[in-house]
């Protein structure tokens, strides 16, 4: 079987009217959200998830939709960092360097636009990579056994705790929070109860959909509450939106190293957008030093940079989260979620049992993206517009949908009330300085970890040398090594 | 005081309360080496050392809360968790009306225009989430079951 007869089955998948409505709706929906100030990609699939979930989609559906938002999300979130100099998330931090510069020149149109158009190349580079890599992945994949996945996930969070974030530390206790969490309830080989404190409720274990909701929604209004300040923010005013044949044949071999950086950085497990971005900026900076270079001023190379290489990594983190089912940034680890509350394992097996699931995403990424460019190259003003949507407007539309889509789940209140605890939990924690995205990480792959480890002792006896049996195991374990090294090695060359 | 120490304090605390109630599982039979003990005794172990770290190298305080970000906080959490309890009882529409222009109102709305707003989003919203996307939406006993 070759790639092309998949994707062909893939295309078949995604242009069903459904699927195809559920492209464009999700792709739009997502530039909204992301448009929107203060609500980044994440915060935006968690809270269309139990919607999603609620409604009866079919599961490749349901996938196609959130992947929508997911990267439509990453397109809208651009347009406040470039016009407001607010990101709407981490992976958007590096474009207000130069977008912003840009807008108050009065070329925000001219920053819109190309933006757009580094985007639409960086995911249309990544995806055409994904599509040669995935299957070469998830080929190798399948010759792994539990040993392998222990350790894979103990690299994945090794990245996540020493590249994310200013304390490795707060990273590894946001890990552990999720595993953790995720080992309430009946344990599956003994039947005996974990840390249910008695609460009926909590004996299937604790409801992915209502940590997600709780934790990123919940503290996000407490969040919002906090910092809502009266003065309302000043629009730039947008200009001509036109891309330039020069301005691009200025950038196109910034956007293609961009593309490739990023789409390897979101290829490894557990480093997502931010980091993309940061990278490409940066190596993007080096190459133009000595030659005529104005970064920091409105460059329109430090603006193509990290939308391409953001752009690229949300693409790159779906290829660990489809092959081997570890996602490879916190909104691929909703993603995961979602697929295994539809009851489908992501693995090595997924692209040859599901190929409709795998492919169909797959294509419909291809259509979203082409979809994306069209919508935001004429539709800009209208996502403009939505910046200067007040708050007041905001916030109880964000709560009201919340508290729907977590009841619409099981008809219980008790789940509104636990989301209620987690949220103040998750609030005390982001203004501790801890990241969410780990624990949502932890959580999700908390019940794999301990049946693959459980598994492996399993086979070996008791015997704990098992997690260092066969070749892989040794690479991924050097691998876990030089992740923990390599950083402090930079950090010390570069004093 | 630093919160990274009341943090790690309490943490601590919960890794060791996490550990004791592993030990004392009650597991009648066991066909593998591990068992459902290991792992969570495994993570109270990570979870301890973290703390013992983190208290001896906190981070530097960064939130100064003044007494009205407070006051905002609180009330905003009140409020979800009146409309937690209101929910089912009271019914979409009269809950959502009530919390949405109280919020609508924190946020600096004026109050009859965020009453206004909050009622026609209720009403909106009760039909595309009832009667379109077909959600499990409660009624409320003021309509009837």
């Amino acid at each position: 079987m070759d790639v092309f007869h998949y994707l062909a089955l893939g295309f078949s998948v995604a242009l069903t009217p459904l699927n195809l409505g559920l492209v464009l709706a999700g792709c739009f929906i997502g530039t909204l959200i992301g448009s929107l100030p203060g609500i980044g990609p994440i915060n935006g699939v968690a809270i269309l998830l139990p919607l999603a979930y609620s409604v009866g989609l079919p599961p490749e559906s349901a996938l196609i939709l959130l992947a929508g938002v997911y990267y439509g999300a990453e397109y809208g979130g651009r347009i406040s960092s470039i016009l407001l100099n607010v990101p709407g998330d981490a992976g958007a931090i590096m474009t207000t360097l130069d977008g912003y510069p840009m807008a108050k020149r009065g070329e925000g149109g001219r920053a819109l636009a190309l933006s757009a158009v580094s985007s639409f190349f960086g995911s249309m580079g990544a995806l055409l990579l994904m599509v040669i890599f995935a299957p070469l992945l998830s080929k190798l994949a399948i010759q792994f056994g539990p040993s392998e996945y222990v350790w894979l996930m103990i690299f994945a969070f090794t990245c996540l705790a020493t590249m994310v974030g200013k304390r490795p530390i707060k990273t590894v206790v946001g890990v552990v929070i999720g595993l953790l969490l995720a080992t309430v309830g009946i344990d599956s080989g003994t039947g005996i109860l974990r840390f249910t404190m008695g609460i009926p409720n909590l004996f299937d274990g604790v409801d992915f959909l209502v940590v997600v909701i709780g934790m990123f929604a919940i503290s996000e209004v407490l969040i919002l509450l906090e910092s809502w300040a009266r003065n309302d923010l000043k629009l730039t005013p947008v200009g001509k939106s036109f891309v330039s044949f020069a301005d691009l044949m200025a950038v196109k071999w910034v956007i293609f190293r961009s593309t490739i950086s990023g789409f390897l950085i979101g290829v490894l497990p557990g480093t997502g957008a931010s980091i993309a971005s940061a990278v490409a900026y940066g190596t993007e900076k080096r190459f133009a030093e000595g030659k005529e270079e104005h970064f920091g001023q409105g460059d329109i190379r430090g603006l193509a940079a990290p939308e391409a290489a953001n752009n690229a990594s949300a693409a790159g983190s779906m290829v660990p989260m489809l092959t081997l089912g570890i996602p490879g940034s916190g909104t691929t680890a909703i993603l995961l979620g979602a697929l295994l509350m539809f009851n489908i394992t992501p693995g090595p097996l997924l692209f040859e049992q599901q190929p409709n699931i795998a492919w169909g995403l797959i294509a419909s990424m291809f259509i979203g993206n082409i979809a994306l460019l069209v919508m935001n190259l004429p539709l800009i003003g209208l996502f403009v517009r939505l910046l200067s949507i007040k708050q007041s407007y905001l916030v109880p539309v964000i709560v009201m949908l919340t508290f729907v889509g977590i009841y619409s789940i099981h008809g219980d209140t008790f789940d509104l009330f636990f989301m209620i605890v987690l949220g103040v939990f998750a609030f005390i924690l982001r203004k501790l300085g801890f990241s969410l995205a780990p624990v949502i990480l932890g959580l999700v792959l908390g019940k794999v970890l301990e049946e693959n480890l459980r598994r492996a002792l399993s086979i070996s006896g008791g015997d704990w040398f098992i997690l260092f049996d066969g070749a892989i195991t040794y690479v991924l374990a050097i691998a876990t090594v030089l992740a923990i090294v390599l950083p402090k090695v930079m950090k010390l060359r570069k004093k | 005081m630093l919160y990274d120490r009341i943090f790690a304090g309490a943490f601590l605390v919960l890794s060791g309360l996490i550990a004791w109630t592993t030990y004392h599982f009650n597991v009648p039979f066991q066909y593998e080496p591990l068992g459902p003990k290991a792992f969570p005794l495994i993570l109270s172990g990570i979870a301890a050392l973290c703390s013992v770290w983190l208290f001896i190298k906190p981070s530097q305080n960064t939130w100064h809360p003044t007494k009205e970000v407070w006051v905002k906080i609180l009330s905003g959490l009140g409020i979800m968790v009146l409309y937690a309890a209101l929910f089912e009882k009271a019914g979409f529409i009269i809950s959502t009306t009530f919390v949405g222009t109280i919020f609508s109102w924190l946020f600096g709305e004026k109050l009859l225009k965020a009453f206004l707003y909050a009622l026609v989003l209720s009403l909106i919203s009760y039909f595309l989430l009832a009667d379109l996307m077909q959600l499990n939406v409660p009624v409320g006993i003021l309509f009837g079951e």
